[in-house]
C-alpha cells in the first residue's frame, strides 16, 4: 500500500495552492458573485491553460490523462479557495456521464473543448415538484421525425446561465425511467432565468419550451438515465466531499488561529478549555472526512464493488463534519464569526450548501446502512 | 402535588384566550395593526406592560398569570415588542432611575413612539463584557460627560432614537467598577452608526461609534462608576424568556408540516427513520425543558426564588432552536440556498435557511454559551 502522493502531484498541488493564494483572493471572489455570470471567464480559461480542466481527460481529448485522486487532489484545493468556476458542473457531473454512456460523436463534440476551456456544461436534473429526489422527470420528451421534443422546467441547474451544454433528464414518450439528452444552451426554445445560490455560486431555473433535439442528443440508451444519473452523482459526491474537506482544513486552522489571537478575560481563548477541547474535536471531524474521501475515491478509482457503500457513508461524514466544523468556526469566532466580511461566513455558507447538494446526511445514513456490506 | 391549574387560573386563561380570539388580526398584516392590538391590550389593564410593577402602570400578574399570559400569547402570531425598552431598560429606570428619568422615559417607551438600542458590546468587550473601554469624562463643571468610544453588535441602532450605554469613567480598580450607565441620543451629531451585514446578508446590527459626544449628567441612570451593577441584573433579564419555548413548540409543529409535505419515497421526509427520531427527540426534550420551567414558575408562586435549574433554560432553549431550524433546512434541500429574488421549490425554504443562519447568534449574543457553562458551574454548582 502505498498513500503518499507522487512528485506531479506534489508539484501540481503546490502550484494550484499558490495560484489561487494570489490569484484569487476572497476580496476578488466577492466581485465575482455580484456578477450575472458569477464567475470568470477568463479564469475558466486560465485555468484550462494550467492543465486543471484537462486533468482527468483522457490525452485523446486534450487531457492530461490524470485520475480521480488528482481530481480530488484538484478539487480539495478548489475547496479551500471557494472557486467559482464551474468545476463541479462541467468536470464533476456532465463529463463523468458523457465519458461513461456517451458516443464517440458526443465525446468528440464535447470533451476537447472542456480540456481546453473553450466550453462549460450544466446537469439539469432536479425538478421543483420533488426536492430531494434527482430522478424525478416531470420534464417529458417525445420522439418526433426530427428527433424529440423536450418540455418541461429544471431548477438549481449548477452553471444554467453559464454553460454552453446541458445534460437533462426526461420521460422519453412517457417512460418511468429518465433519458437523458444533451442539448445546446442557445437552441431555440431553451430559457435560462439566473440567480446566486446562498454561497455565491450560480444557479438556474431553465424551461426548455418544446425544443426540437436531433436523434444525436440522445445520451445513453433510452431509459438508461437512471443508473447515468447515479453515476454523476457518484462523482457529484466525490468533488463536492473534496471540496468540502478543502474548506474544513482552512475553517479548523483559521478558527485556531483566531482563538489564538482573541484576548477575552485576560486571556487568549485557546487558553480555555472548553475552546481547546472543541477545535480538537473540530481537528477529529476534519480528518474523519479526510480519510473517508480519500478511500472512498480509491475505490471509485478501481471500480471496487464497496464504492457505491463507501459514497453514502462519505456524503453522511462530510456533511456531519461540515456542519460540527462550520457552525463551531462560526461559535468560537462569536459576533465576527456572523459577519460577511469575515470568510468564516463564507466557508459556512459553502459547506452548509453542500451538505444540501445530492442529499443530506439522514438519507445517506439510511442508504449506508441498508447497503451490502 | 397537582398538574392542574386552580379554578381562578384556568377562568384567568379563558379571559386571555377570549381575548386573543377577539383581537388577533386574523389573516391580516401584522404590523399593521399593531397600533389597535397594543392601545386593546393597554385597555385590559396594563396587558402591554404585562412585566411591569402595578406603580408604574403593569397588570401585577402573579407569577401563574405570568405564565399563563405568557403562554397564550406565543401560542398566537401577535406582533412582536421590541424587547430594549419595555423589557430591557424600563426595569433599570424602575429601580435606579430618578422620577424625572422616570416621568420623562416611560411613557415612550410604553407607547412605542421612540425606540431604544442597547450600547454594550464593544470590539474588546464580547463575552468579557467588563473590559469596555467607550470613555465618558465629566466635564470640569460637572453638568455634562464627553463620550468617545465605539461599540459593535448593537441591534437596530440604525432605526433607534435612543441608546442606553456602558461607558467607562475610572480606569483605576477592578474592571467591573469604572463603568456608568448613560442614555444618549442617536441624533447626535457625534454618533455615527455602520450596518454590520450578517450571515446571510441581513442587516439588524451595527457598529456604532462616539465621537465628542456631549451627555448632560441628567442623562446618568443611577450614580457614577455603578453601572455594571445595573447592567448585571438587565442581563439576567435578558437571559429569561419564557417565551422561548413555546415558540419553539409551535416551530417543531411547523418543521413537521413542513416535511410532511416534501415527498421522500413511498411516504415524506417525516417518515424518513433518522429525520423522525430527530424530530422525536426534540418533542421528548420540549416537554422536558416546559415541565422544568414550570418548576421554576412553582417554586416563585409559592413564595420562593427561582431554583438553579432555571439556569439552563437559555441554554437548553437556544440549542433546541437551532436544532429546529436544520430540521427545515433539511426539509427544504437545495432549495433552501437558492438565493435570488424569486425562490424556486417549497415556500418555506429560503427563509429556512435564513433562520438557521441567522438562529447561529442565538448561542452567541446575551452571553455566549461557552461563558453561560462557566458561570452555572461556579455560581450554581460551586466549582470555583
Amino acid at each position: 500500500m502505498d498513500l503518499s502522493l507522487t512528485e506531479t502531484q506534489h508539484l501540481f498541488v503546490d502550484s494550484v495552492s499558490r495560484y489561487l493564494n494570489s490569484e484569487y483572493p476572497l476580496s476578488h471572489r466577492q466581485t465575482l458573485v455580484s456578477t450575472d455570470l458569477g464567475y470568470s471567464e477568463a479564469h475558466w480559461q486560465t485555468f484550462a491553460e494550467l492543465g486543471w480542466t484537462g486533468l482527468a481527460l483522457p490525452e485523446a481529448f486534450d487531457g492530461l490523462g490524470g485520475d480521480l485522486i488528482d481530481r480530488m487532489l484538484l478539487h480539495e484545493q478548489l475547496g479551500k479557495g471557494l472557486v467559482l468556476e464551474p468545476f463541479l458542473a462541467t468536470l464533476g457531473l456532465c463529463v463523468p456521464a458523457i465519458l461513461w454512456a456517451g458516443s464517440d460523436e458526443q465525446k468528440e463534440m464535447l470533451l476537447s473543448p472542456v480540456a481546453t476551456g473553450q466550453l462549460s456544461m450544466a446537469a439539469a436534473l432536479q425538478e421543483a415538484s420533488d426536492p430531494l429526489n434527482l430522478q424525478a422527470i416531470e420534464t417529458s420528451a417525445s420522439t418526433n421525425d426530427e428527433g424529440f421534443i423536450l418540455s418541461g422546467t429544471k431548477s438549481m441547474v449548477l452553471n444554467g446561465t453559464g454553460a454552453d451544454y446541458l445534460i437533462a433528464s426526461a420521460s422519453l414518450d412517457g417512460a418511468e425511467t429518465p433519458t437523458l439528452f444533451i442539448i445546446p444552451a442557445d437552441a431555440l426554445g431553451v430559457v435560462v432565468e439566473g440567480y446566486p445560490l446562498l454561497d455565491g455560486y450560480a444557479a438556474a431555473e431553465v424551461r426548455f419550451e418544446s425544443v426540437q433535439l436531433p436523434p444525436s442528443s440522445q445520451l445513453g440508451e433510452a431509459g438508461q438515465g437512471s443508473q447515468i444519473i447515479d453515476h454523476m452523482i457518484a462523482h457529484g459526491i466525490l468533488c463536492v466531499s473534496a471540496e468540502a474537506v478543502g474548506a474544513m482544513e482552512v475553517l479548523y486552522q483559521s478558527t485556531i488561529d483566531y482563538a489564538k489571537e482573541r484576548v477575552q478575560f485576560d486571556h487568549p481563548l485557546a487558553e480555555f478549555q472548553v475552546v481547546k477541547h472543541r477545535l480538537t474535536d473540530m481537528f477529529i471531524e476534519y480528518n474523519l472526512a479526510k480519510s473517508m474521501c480519500l478511500k472512498t475515491t480509491l475505490l471509485v478509482n478501481e471500480q471496487s464493488p464497496d464504492a457505491s457503500r463507501h459514497l453514502h457513508g462519505l456524503k453522511y461524514l462530510v456533511g456531519k463534519a461540515g456542519r460540527f466544523i462550520g457552525q463551531n468556526a462560526v461559535q468560537l469566532h462569536g459576533g465576527m464569526g456572523m459577519t460577511e466580511d469575515l470568510m468564516v461566513a463564507h466557508y459556512f455558507k459553502r459547506l452548509t450548501v453542500i451538505d444540501a447538494l445530492f442529499g443530506h446526511t439522514d438519507l445517506h445514513l439510511d442508504a449506508f446502512v441498508n447497503a451490502p456490506a | 402535588m397537582d398538574l392542574s391549574f386552580s379554578d381562578a387560573d384556568l377562568a384567568f386563561q379563558t379571559k386571555v384566550r377570549t381575548f386573543i380570539d377577539e383581537h388577533v388580526p386574523k389573516g391580516q398584516a401584522l404590523w399593521t395593526k399593531r397600533s389597535e392590538w397594543f392601545k386593546a391590550l393597554a385597555d385590559q389593564g396594563g396587558w402591554d406592560i404585562p412585566k411591569w410593577p402595578v406603580e408604574f402602570g403593569g397588570p401585577g400578574f402573579t407569577p401563574t398569570q405570568r405564565y399563563i399570559f405568557d403562554l397564550e400569547m406565543a401560542k398566537q402570531p401577535t406582533p412582536p415588542v421590541l424587547p430594549f425598552g419595555v423589557g430591557m431598560l424600563a426595569p433599570i429606570l424602575m429601580q435606579y432611575g430618578t422620577k424625572a428619568q422616570q416621568d420623562r422615559f416611560l411613557p415612550s417607551i410604553r407607547d412605542g413612539s421612540v425606540n431604544w438600542c442597547q450600547g454594550y458590546s464593544e470590539p474588546g468587550a464580547g463575552s468579557d463584557l467588563a473590559n469596555l473601554q467607550t470613555r465618558a469624562v465629566l466635564s470640569d463643571d460637572g453638568t455634562h460627560y464627553v463620550v468617545n468610544g465605539q461599540k459593535i453588535w448593537t441591534t437596530l441602532a440604525h432605526i433607534a432614537h435612543w441608546m442606553f450605554c456602558l461607558t467607562r469613567t475610572d480606569n483605576s480598580g477592578a474592571k467591573q467598577e469604572g463603568i456608568t450607565f448613560l442614555l444618549i441620543p442617536m441624533d447626535d451629531p457625534g454618533i455615527e452608526v455602520r450596518p454590520i451585514i450578517t450571515l446571510g446578508g441581513s442587516h439588524s446590527v451595527n457598529e456604532v461609534y462616539l465621537t465628542d459626544v456631549v451627555v448632560p449628567v441628567e442623562q446618568r441612570v443611577g450614580e457614577e462608576g455603578k453601572g455594571w451593577t445595573y447592567a448585571k441584573g438587565l442581563l439576567s433579564h435578558e437571559r429569561t424568556g419564557l417565551a422561548g419555548i413555546q415558540n419553539s413548540v409551535l416551530a417543531l409543529e411547523k418543521a413537521k408540516q413542513n416535511a410532511r409535505s416534501i415527498p421522500l419515497g413511498d411516504g415524506t421526509l417525516l417518515d424518513q427513520p433518522n429525520f423522525r427520531s430527530k424530530v422525536g427527540a426534540l418533542e421528548a426534550e420540549l416537554l422536558a425543558l416546559e415541565f422544568t420551567e414550570i418548576r421554576t414558575l412553582a417554586q416563585v408562586a409559592a413564595g420562593g426564588s427561582p431554583g438553579p435549574e432555571s439556569s439552563i433554560l437559555k441554554l437548553k432553549g437556544t440549542e433546541i432552536q437551532q436544532r429546529i431550524s436544520e430540521l427545515n433546512l433539511e426539509a427544504g434541500g437545495l432549495f433552501g440556498s437558492a438565493w435570488g429574488l424569486h425562490s424556486p421549490g417549497p415556500s418555506f425554504a429560503r427563509g429556512a435557511t435564513q433562520h438557521y443562519l441567522g438562529g447561529r447568534a442565538t448561542t452567541i449574543y446575551g452571553g455566549a454559551s461557552e461563558v453561560q457553562k462557566d458561570v452555572i458551574a461556579k455560581n450554581v454548582l460551586g466549582m470555583g
